[in-house]
């Protein structure tokens, strides 16, 4: 089963364009459900990113490419 | 790395710590809120010693090595914040305040700019009641670390805001530490020229101006601040 990780659609509001400032584990890595995984930045605010299940991490965004709400920058495979 | 102060200075309204500490402990405050051992914190700090002070993301430039070695020649050190935004010099002349709060996910309060309003609001009604009647959150141009809502006063920058927001442990809660940096004193050529050398060293051609900023000391030259500002902490307390 294939669980998306997304940029939050209501964090912000307008149409602001957020970064991707860090990926904090492995492409292709274990996370544990709750494990930081990134941090996204919009509007000088700094977002970190949980996993929200347990999973072999698959990175779609990398380090420094534009995303806008509900982008999705990851995929999660059970 | 120590943030406590010493027992007589734990009760002052404004701290003085090195910048180093005073960013952990701005650390510390919003991993209090993640514990879930408190729902509100607060913290004024003003540094003892300089430094330049950015995101991580920034160390992945191409000249950063050389940038941070031709700073700490000049005697500013580049250190990292864990908030958002782009190269802020910190120095005895810039008075801190961070604001960290829980905030339930799904109500109005968990969004960017109820937070940079949560600061900001205070902090203008603040300089409203020593006399500053023109001042409003809002964009810098040509200021540096320039952002959506700032503090300006006449359009001029005077305090640069940015956030930080993590998820409390063991809900769907969010933390958020919302900081807000106030030159103070100097003029602001002089932070305004340390980031434009840092610019530099880069070797990226974006330039800051001195007009876009302001200091404290130039709106309100007779201001006791250690005596104001325990005002601006009430303020932020009530609004909560």
């Amino acid at each position: 089963m294939t669980t998306e990780i997304t940029v939050p659609e209501d964090l912000w509001e307008g149409d602001s364009e957020a970064v991707i400032t860090a990926w904090l584990v492995d492409d292709g890595a274990e996370v544990a459900q709750g494990d930081l995984v990134a941090e996204v930045m919009v509007e000088k605010a700094q977002y970190e990113i949980e996993a929200p299940v347990s999973g072999k991490l698959s990175i779609a965004k990398a380090e420094d490419e534009v995303v806008t709400k509900g982008t999705t920058i990851a995929r999660l495979e059970a | 790395m120590s943030v406590v102060p010493a027992i007589d200075e734990a009760s002052l309204p404004l701290q003085r710590p090195t910048v180093g500490d005073g960013l952990a402990a701005e650390e510390a405050l919003l991993e209090s809120i993640c514990q879930g051992e408190s729902e509100f914190g607060l913290l004024a700090w003003s540094p003892t010693d300089r430094a330049l002070v950015m995101p991580r993301r920034h160390e992945r430039l191409e000249g950063f090595p050389a940038a941070r070695r031709a700073l700490r020649e000049r005697g500013w050190p580049i250190l990292f914040r864990s908030t958002g935004g782009t190269p802020v010099p910190q120095s005895p002349a810039v008075v801190n305040v961070a604001l960290a709060l829980r905030c339930r996910v799904g109500s109005s309060a968990a969004h960017l700019e109820w937070g940079y309003r949560r600061l900001g609001d205070p902090w203008c009604d603040w300089l409203a009641s020593l006399g500053v009647q023109d001042a409003d959150l809002g964009s810098a141009p040509g200021a540096y670390c320039d952002g959506r809502f700032n503090v300006r006063i006449k359009g001029r920058k005077l305090v640069g805001t940015a956030q930080r927001w993590r998820r409390v442990r063991g809900c769907r809660d969010m933390a958020m530490l919302v900081h807000g940096a106030m030159q103070v004193g100097e003029t602001p050529e002089t932070l305004v020229e340390l980031v434009n050398a840092f610019q530099a060293a880069i070797d990226d051609p974006q330039r800051f101006l001195a007009a876009s900023h302001v200091a404290l000391i130039q709106a309100l030259p007779d201001l006791d601040l250690e005596a104001a500002l325990p005002a601006l902490l009430e303020r932020l307390e009530v609004a909560s």
